[in-house]
C-alpha cells in the first residue's frame, strides 16, 4: 500500500532532516511510527501525504508515484496532522461536506457516513455551529469523521491521541482495525508506547532520521515492552 | 515600562514584517517591499501636498489660512478613523496570541495598551503625511511669513503627534462597540457587516458635507469657520498652529484625556473584554438530513465566499471597491444631470478617460485575491492533501474575485455611460477597458499573494489591511491606470481610434502576461510554500 523508498528530506538551511528512509507498509497493517521530538516523524508523513516536498527517494501509495501522480495518490489516503486547524468560519457540517466535494463522495453515502462517524463521536448536535467555537477534542472528532468518510486506502495519522477523550480514543481504535479489516492501511506516529505496543502490527523507531529499526511488534517488543526496547535505541539506557 | 515596551515591540514587528513569511524573507522581496512603503508614502504626500495647495490657493488671499490645518486635521481624523477602526478587532481584541500573552505575568492594562499604542502608531504615520506637507504649503505660499517661524514646526509637529491619540481613542471605542454588537448580533458576521456597513455610510455622509463646505470657501470662509463649532478640538488644533499656545494646549489636552481613558479605563476590562468578544458556545440541536454533493471547484468557490462574508473585515477591506462601484453607479444616475453639464464643459474626450479612471480605481481597491493565500495559513495542510491541482486553487481563487467584480464593473459601467450619455461605441469601449482591467487586476492580485505570503500572521488584520501582497495588488494597478490615461491622450494625438484601442491594449497585453506567469509559475510557487 504504502511504499517509501530512500526518501531524504533536507531543508534550504541544509540541515537533513530524514536521511534515507526505506519503509514498506502493507494492507491491512497498522503501523506504529515512534521517535524522540524532532527525529524526523512528521516530516516523513507529511512527505507521504504529499504536504511537503523533498529531496530524495520516491513515496509510492497504491501505485501512485506522490511526486508524479500527487492527485492520483491523494484520492486514496487520508492525512491528520497533530494539530489540525479547520476552518473556523465554516460550520462542522459545512467542513464535512466541503471535504466530501473535493473526493467526489456521492450523497447518499456522505449523508450516511457522516451520520454512522458523528453519531458515534457524538458529535452530531454540535455539527451546525461553526468550527470557531469548537473545544480542541471536537476539532480533533471532526477531523478524525472527516478522515473516515473519505474511506481511505492508506490513512496517516500524526500523534492522533493528543486531545482524544479515553471514550473516543477507544472508539478510534476500533475504526482503525476496522478499516484494516477492510483492507486499507494506517500509518501513524505516536508518543504513546502502550497504544502503540497493543495496536500496532508492525513498528518502526527512527532517531535522528535515521530508521533505528523496523518489523512486527512481537518480534521487536519480544519478551520485553517497546518502552524498553525504545528507551536501549534511544540510547537512554 | 519594560514589558510594555516588549510587547509594543511584538506588535509593531507584526504590523511590519506583514510583508512576507517570516521562514523566507529574501533581500530581493525585502527591497520591494521598501519599494512599495516609499511609493504609498510618496503618493500620500502627493496627495496630501495637493489638495492643501488647492485649498490654500482659495483661503491664502482671504487670510483664512487657519481653515487648512481644520480641514486636513479632520480629513486626518475621518481617514484614520476609516483605516484604523477596521484594525481594532484583530489587533487589540482578536490577536491570535491573546492566551499565551494574557497567561504571563503582565498586567492587562499593559497588554492593552501596548496593542493601542500599536494602533497609534499607524494613525500618527496618518497624521504626519496629512499635516506636515499641509505645513510646507503653508510655509511657500503665506504672505503672513508664519511658516518662517521655529515655533510653527514646533506648533505643527505638537498636533501631529496630539492628533491621533483622540483618533486612536475614537476607533478603538468604535471597534470595541462594533466587536461587541458582532457578538450579540444573531447573524454573527452578517450583524458586523450591517455595523460597518452603517458605520461607512455615516463617513461617507461626513466625507461629502466635508467637500461642500470647501467647495464654498472662497465664497464665505468666514461663516465656514464659525459654523464649524461642532468641531471644537479641531478649531483649536488650526488656532494653535497657527500660533495660539492656550487653545493648542486645550487641543493637546482634549486628544491625550480620552486616548488615557480608553486604555487605563478598557485596560481594567480588557480580559472580560477579550473573552466575551470571542465567547461562542457550540450548540448541541443540530440534526443530520440528507446532503448534497457538489463538484470540486464548486466547493472551492463556496468556501471561497464562506470566507469572504463571513469575515467582515476582509469583506470591507478587500471588497470595499465593489461597495464603491455600486455606490459611483447609482451616484451617477442620481446626478446625471451634473455629470452631463460636466461632460458638456469638459468635453467628450476628457469625460471617458474620466469615466474609466473612477471604475479603475474602484477596482484598485478590490483586492481579494492578494491576501487569499496568507489567509489560508495555517490552513493550506486542507488543501495540500487534497486530491487537487495547485493551479486548480489558484483559478478559484482569481475567478472568485471576477465573479464578485465583474458584474460591479458592468453595472457602474453602464450607468455612468447613461449618466454620461456616452456614444454606444465609448461605451463600449468604457466597458471593455474596464473588464479587462478588472480581470488583470485579479491575476496580478494572485501574483502578489504567492510572492509576498504571510502564513504565519498573528491576526487577519495584519494580513488583509498591511500586508505588501495588498499594498502592491492595490498600488501598481493605480500606476497602469496612469500609464493608460497617458497612452489614451497620446493616441488621442493621431486618431480617435488610437485614444480608444491603446488603453484597452495595454490593459490586454498586462492581463496576458499575469495570466501566463500564474499558468506557468503559480502552481510551483504555491507548492514552495
Amino acid at each position: 500500500m504504502l511504499r517509501i523508498e530512500h526518501y531524504s528530506k533536507t531543508y534550504p538551511s541544509g540541515k537533513t532532516a530524514v536521511n534515507d528512509l526505506t519503509l514498506h507498509v502493507h494492507p491491512g497493517e497498522i503501523y506504529g511510527f515512534i521517535g524522540h521530538n524532532g527525529a524526523g516523524k512528521t516530516t516523513t508523513l507529511r512527505a507521504v501525504a504529499g504536504v511537503m516536498d523533498f529531496t530524495e527517494g520516491s513515496i509510492t501509495i497504491d501505485g501512485h508515484d506522490i511526486k508524479k501522480d500527487p492527485v492520483g495518490a491523494k484520492r486514496v489516503t487520508a492525512f491528520l496532522p497533530d494539530n489540525p486547524d479547520l476552518y473556523e468560519f465554516m460550520k462542522g457540517i459545512d467542513y464535512l461536506n466541503f471535504i466530501a466535494d473535493l473526493y467526489d463522495i456521492p450523497a447518499k453515502q456522505r449523508t450516511a457516513d457522516i451520520g454512522q462517524f458523528s453519531d458515534a463521536f457524538a458529535l452530531t448536535g454540535n455539527l451546525g455551529s461553526p468550527i470557531g467555537s469548537y473545544s480542541h477534542g471536537m476539532r480533533q472528532k471532526l477531523a478524525l469523521i472527516s478522515a473516515f468518510i473519505r474511506r481511505p486506502k492508506l490513512l496517516i495519522l500524526d500523534e492522533p491521541f493528543v486531545g482524544l477523550d479515553p471514550a473516543a480514543s477507544h472508539l478510534m481504535k476500533g475504526y482503525l482495525a476496522e478499516l484494516c479489516q477492510d483492507g486499507s492501511a494506517v500509518f501513524f506516529s505516536t508518543h504513546v508506547l502502550e497504544v502503540a505496543e497493543k495496536l500496532c502490527h508492525k513498528i518502526a523507531i527512527i532517531k535522528d532520521g535515521r530508521l533505528v529499526t523496523c518489523g512486527p511488534t512481537e518480534a521487536l517488543v519480544g519478551d520485553s515492552s517497546l518502552e524498553d526496547v525504545f528507551l536501549e535505541l534511544e540510547g537512554e539506557k | 515600562m519594560r514589558k510594555f515596551f516588549a510587547l509594543l515591540k511584538v506588535s509593531v514587528q507584526s504590523m511590519l514584517l506583514s510583508s512576507t513569511n517570516s521562514q523566507s524573507r529574501s533581500r530581493k522581496k525585502a527591497a520591494t517591499g521598501v519599494g512599495a512603503i516609499v511609493m504609498i508614502a510618496c503618493l500620500g504626500l502627493y496627495l496630501s501636498g495637493l489638495y492643501s495647495y488647492m485649498l490654500m490657493s482659495v483661503l491664502a488671499p482671504l487670510h483664512m489660512e487657519v481653515l487648512l490645518f481644520i480641514f486636513m486635521g479632520m480629513g486626518a481624523l475621518v481617514g484614520g478613523l476609516l483605516f484604523t477602526t477596521f484594525a481594532v478587532k484583530g489587533v487589540v481584541f482578536g490577536g491570535k496570541d491573546n492566551d499565551l500573552l494574557l497567561s504571563m505575568p503582565v498586567p492587562a492594562t499593559t497588554l492593552m495598551a501596548s496593542r493601542v499604542t500599536a494602533i497609534y502608531l499607524e494613525n500618527l504615520l496618518f497624521s504626519l503625511f496629512v499635516l506636515l506637507p499641509a505645513g510646507v504649503v503653508c510655509l511657500l505660499t503665506t504672505q503672513s511669513g508664519v511658516g518662517y517661524s521655529l515655533l510653527f514646526w514646533v506648533r505643527l509637529l505638537i498636533a501631529a503627534v496630539a492628533l491621533p491619540l483622540l483618533d486612536t481613542a475614537l476607533s478603538v471605542l468604535l471597534g470595541a462597540l462594533v466587536a461587541f454588537l458582532s457578538t450579540k448580533a444573531a447573524g454573527g458576521a452578517l450583524g458586523q457587516n450591517l455595523v460597518m456597513g452603517v458605520y461607512l455610510v455615516a463617513v461617507f455622509y461626513f466625507s461629502f458635507n466635508l467637500n461642500s463646505m470647501i467647495q464654498s470657501l472662497a465664497v464665505n470662509a468666514v461663516e465656514v469657520k464659525a459654523s464649524l463649532t461642532w468641531a471644537a478640538p479641531v478649531l483649536w488644533m488650526g488656532e494653535g498652529i497657527m500660533g495660539d499656545w492656550g487653545q493648542l494646549l486645550a487641543f493637546t489636552v482634549c486628544c491625550i484625556l480620552p486616548f488615557v481613558l480608553v486604555v487605563f479605563g478598557l485596560g481594567r476590562i480588557y480580559r472580560q473584554a477579550v473573552t466575551s468578544f470571542q465567547a461562542r458556545a457550540a450548540r448541541s440541536d443540530y440534526r443530520l438530513s440528507a446532503q448534497s454533493a457538489s463538484g470540486q471547484k464548486k466547493a472551492l468557490l463556496i468556501k471561497e465566499a464562506r470566507r469572504f462574508l463571513g469575515t467582515p473585515m476582509y469583506f470591507w477591506n478587500a471588497g470595499i471597491g465593489l461597495v464603491f462601484l455600486l455606490a459611483a453607479g447609482a451616484a451617477a444616475l442620481v446626478m446625471q444631470d451634473d455629470l452631463r453639464e460636466m461632460a458638456h464643459i469638459i468635453g467628450p474626450s476628457v469625460a471617458l478617460p474620466m469615466a474609466g479612471m473612477v471604475i479603475g480605481l474602484c477596482l484598485c481597491t478590490c483586492t481579494i485575491t492578494a491576501p487569499a493565500i496568507s489567509l489560508e495559513g495555517k490552513y493550506l495542510w486542507i488543501l495540500r492533501e487534497a486530491p487537487l491541482d495547485e493551479s486548480a486553487l489558484l483559478w478559484v481563487k482569481v475567478g472568485f474575485q471576477l465573479l464578485a467584480s465583474l458584474p460591479c464593473t458592468v453595472i457602474a459601467g453602464v450607468c455612468i455611460a447613461a449618466a454620461l450619455e456616452l456614444p454606444l461605441q465609448q461605451g463600449a469601449v468604457l466597458l471593455a477597458a474596464t473588464m479587462i482591467f478588472a480581470v488583470g487586476q485579479a491575476l496580478f492580485g494572485m501574483l502578489m499573494g504567492l510572492t509576498f505570503p504571510k502564513l504565519d500572521a498573528v491576526n487577519e488584520t495584519v494580513v488583509i489591511k498591511q500586508s505588501l501582497a495588498t499594498m502592491l495588488a492595490m498600488c501598481v494597478p493605480m500606476v497602469v491606470l496612469g500609464a493608460a490615461g497617458a497612452l489614451y491622450w497620446l493616441g488621442g494625438m493621431v486618431a480617435e481610434w488610437a485614444a480608444l484601442a491603446l488603453p484597452v491594449a495595454l490593459f490586454a497585453l498586462l492581463s496576458a502576461v499575469c495570466a501566463a506567469v500564474l499558468v506557468k509559475r503559480g502552481p510551483a510557487m504555491l507548492r514552495a510554500l
